[in-house]
């Protein structure tokens, strides 16, 4: 998998130091961020990701691929047709019915797998826990290494105020190490999140967008509909806090973390319609996504554990793509 | 019953506590906004802020409001009077000689008198009995002396001014035979210091002694009652002379025996030497000359010479014979049930006083029974009785003179009681201040949108403020 060249404000793996772990000791800074990430990696261990639809790609994988090759697997005879591969003709059968079959067999490819997190100051929330984003982050680690775990490639994109950090689809073991360091930063300011994604899909084949939505979110769904178009796995995953779907009656006024500008007061009434507009919000952004053929799930930190909300999310996709042929 | 001297001080205490109060409840500054990523679903609208606050730091509010109130009720100055009633009596229950009948006093002084009413016992003196009025009216005793009614009605003024905050009206009520004797250029005056109008219960005057012809047993120096003296002859003369009776003229030396003839009955002994002084008496340092000697309704004017004097040292005794300065001439003491009466008055030997009719009066009035030297006189006209009652309604207690209130011992203690407060104020103020720091530390950034108070630095409890709509920008 090639990661190409990265756009503007993209930060590779081999570019510049992340501020968040320059100054600890490489050896330490490892042992520190694995500790953390310990609970998230038993959580996950032995779940598998399988792919919606089979995949177009050569590369020898865990997940059924559009390619039929030659392998063990026989899956059918077809027709013998001009080009096919006179190799994979089925002389013994040629023999005994007078007609020419290709014997066709299943192929395995790989699913690059891209986990786009947002780390806009919307995700720092509540301030003092910052709950969002410690879910979305070890979610992040959590079904990159799910991804891995199979084989499949995968990386990574933070998106914050200071642009993106980009770690390509990979397959070796330190990636998840590199993608736990790469996450340790304090979501702030805004962040666009269509451009990432973009470079997201052209990166990977399966893109899983963590974010809560807040940002570009029309810009983000046209660029996810454009890759989904083009046959990418866009798994949607809507972070919403507690906080957020029930917002403490002890507040006042609430300002916008992004746009602190923006105070607006919090009365009962307001806070009624502010219930209901935020779920008919949520049941649109749900919808529309799922019609443009992407996985939607909203997840709410703490509701649930991480390896259900895995699950949840992994299968969400429907059966495994690998179950029916679908030629 | 406590009162207030200074209510208005309690009454600004009472609204400076309310006040108090009330800080703890308003909320003074904006509440800290917290943020909300998803703000913008909240709806826009006008800013309408109303608090509903849930008290916090009650132990604070408290010491504050005791402290304050405190203060006010101090300045304040509380003072203890005794209930109200309708009327308050004060009855002069005239015991002189002039009442005919002690009982008739009695009877009715106490008729009038009720609980918590004044009695003042008058002769020549005023004696105020506060407490058991009434029994002390049912022994009432008859004392034998004149009646004065200026020194009662003086008294009577006296305890009015200390009845004034018991009733709403207070009302004088003197029962006395009203003589004129017991009028003098004062009681008019002293009369109208009094506000209202005045009860007069008039019981029976007792009988004028003076000018009665009793008879007395006169004895000469040599104890017989033909000498050749002055006293004895005068005695003759007005037709006192009278063996056998209960008056007892002595010229001569006196014996024990005389003493306890008056003792034993209510007999009097005159002990009237003719050289020297009688007991009690002593030489004057310079001896002069009175012109005149008066003795109840007598009046003897000739140059006497005066050379005795009342010795300090005696017991004290009644005045019945006075020289023209005022000077005792003869004074006369309660001996058991009678009395001894001791005649400081030289009887001239040359001359024709002893053989005038107003020298056989003045022996006539030193020859009297025990209390009845001085004439009760005639009684009080209409026009004085009047004039003594007066007209009106009863006198108010406004319209009397304010007596010296009864401070409470509480004032220091409120003002020590309040220093304590204020301590613990302190106190409980810092612990607040330090619960409030600790909780904002401990607290999420979002959720330090508690409002505090202004003005009193008390903590308010948690906000549960309503704002309706609006977007507010930051100032």
């Amino acid at each position: 998998m090639t990661t190409g060249k990265a756009p503007e404000g993209v930060t590779g793996t081999a570019g510049r130091p992340e501020p968040a772990v320059a100054a600890v000791a490489p050896g330490a800074a490892a042992r520190s961020v694995l500790r953390v990430y310990a609970p998230v990696l038993d959580a996950v261990r032995g779940m598998g990701w399988p792919a919606r639809e089979r995949v177009r790609s050569a590369v020898a994988g865990p997940h059924p691929s559009t390619v039929r090759g030659t392998s063990a697997e026989f899956v059918e005879y077809r027709p013998y047709r001009q080009g096919d591969d006179p190799r994979r003709i089925d002389w013994k059968l040629l023999a005994r019915t007078d007609r020419v079959y290709t014997r066709l067999s299943e192929e395995h490819a790989i699913l690059s797998t891209v986990v786009v997190v947002d780390a806009s100051a919307s995700m720092a929330f509540p301030p003092k826990t910052h709950g969002k984003w410690e879910f979305a982050r070890r979610l992040a680690v959590a079904l990159a290494a799910v991804a891995r775990h199979r084989g499949d490639p995968a990386g990574l994109v933070v998106v914050g105020e200071d642009g993106m950090r980009v770690i390509p689809p990979q397959t070796r073991r330190t990636v998840l190490e590199e993608m736990m360091r790469a996450l340790e930063v304090v979501p702030a300011g805004s962040a666009a999140l269509a451009p990432a994604a973009a470079e997201a899909f052209r990166l990977g084949r399966r893109v899983v967008l963590i974010t809560d939505f807040l940002g570009d979110a029309e810009a983000l769904l046209a660029v996810a509909k454009r890759a989904m178009a083009s046959g990418r796995e866009v798994y949607a995953v809507h972070v919403v806090d507690a906080g957020e779907l029930d917002p403490d009656p002890r507040k006042l006024l609430v300002t916008d973390p992004e746009a602190p500008s923006v105070r607006r007061p919090l009365s009962l009434r307001a806070r009624r319609e502010y219930q209901r507009r935020f779920g008919e919000w949520r049941e649109r952004l749900a919808r529309e996504w799922r019609r443009a053929g992407a996985v939607y799930t909203m997840v709410v930190p703490g509701a649930e554990p991480l390896r259900r909300t895995v699950r949840r999310i992994t299968e969400a996709g429907g059966a495994p793509a690998g179950v029916a042929t679908g030629a | 019953m406590v009162t207030l001297l200074a209510p208005a001080f309690f009454y600004v205490a009472l609204a400076v506590a309310a006040g108090t109060v009330a800080l703890h409840f308003i909320v003074t500054r904006q509440p800290t906004s917290s943020p909300l990523p998803t703000v913008r679903f909240v709806p826009r609208g006008t800013v309408r802020v109303v608090t509903v606050e849930r008290p916090r730091d009650l132990l604070l509010l408290l010491l504050r409001v005791a402290l304050v109130l405190l203060i006010g009720l101090a300045f304040s100055q509380p003072v203890l009077v005794p209930e109200r009633r309708p009327v308050a009596r004060i009855v002069l229950a005239d015991v002189s000689r002039a009442v005919g009948s002690i009982e008739e006093v009695r009877d009715s002084a106490r008729s009038l008198l009720g609980e918590g009413d004044v009695l003042i016992i008058f002769d020549t003196r005023a004696r105020v009995i506060r407490a058991g009025a009434a029994d002390t009216a049912a022994a009432l005793v008859r004392s034998g002396e004149e009646g004065r009614l200026t020194p009662a009605l003086v008294a009577a003024l006296r305890a009015a001014g200390e009845l004034r905050a018991e009733a709403d009206s207070i009302e004088i009520a003197i029962v006395s035979a009203f003589r004129a004797s017991q009028v003098d250029g004062a009681t008019q005056a002293v009369r109208a210091l009094w506000p209202g109008r005045i009860r007069l219960v008039p019981v029976a005057a007792g009988a004028d002694t003076l000018g009665v012809a009793h008879g007395a047993e006169v004895r000469g120096p040599g104890g017989d009652a033909g000498a050749q003296d002055g006293v004895v002859l005068a005695a003759r003369l007005a037709g006192l002379a009278a063996a056998d009776s209960a008056v007892r003229v002595m010229r001569g030396a006196v014996t024990a025996e005389d003493s306890m003839w008056a003792a034993a009955g209510r007999r009097t002994l005159v002990r009237w030497p003719v050289e020297g002084a009688p007991p009690g008496w002593r030489e004057r340092a310079r001896p002069d000359t009175a012109g005149a000697v008066v003795a109840g309704g007598a009046v003897v004017v000739h140059p006497l010479e005066r050379r005795w004097e009342p010795d300090p040292a005696a017991p004290a005794a009644r005045v019945v014979a006075r020289w023209v300065d005022g000077e005792p001439a003869a004074v006369e003491r309660v001996v058991g049930e009678g009395c001894i009466r001791d005649v400081a008055l030289p009887v001239p030997e040359r001359g024709d006083l002893v053989l005038r009719p107003a020298f056989g009066r003045l022996v006539r009035a030193l020859a009297a029974p025990c209390g009845a030297v001085a004439s009760i006189g005639p009684g009080l006209g209409e026009d004085e009785l009047a004039a003594l009652a007066g007209e009106g309604p009863l006198a108010t207690q406004e319209a009397i003179a304010r007596a010296e209130r009864v401070r409470l011992p509480l004032v220091p203690w409120l003002l020590g009681l309040a220093l304590l407060l204020a301590l613990l104020e302190l106190w409980a103020r810092r612990g607040a201040r330090a619960g409030a720091s600790a909780g904002d530390g401990g607290a999420e950034p979002e959720e330090a949108v508690a409002p505090t108070h202004g003005g009193s630095g008390a903590g308010a409890g948690r906000s549960r403020g309503v704002m309706a709509g609006g977007e507010a920008q930051r100032a």
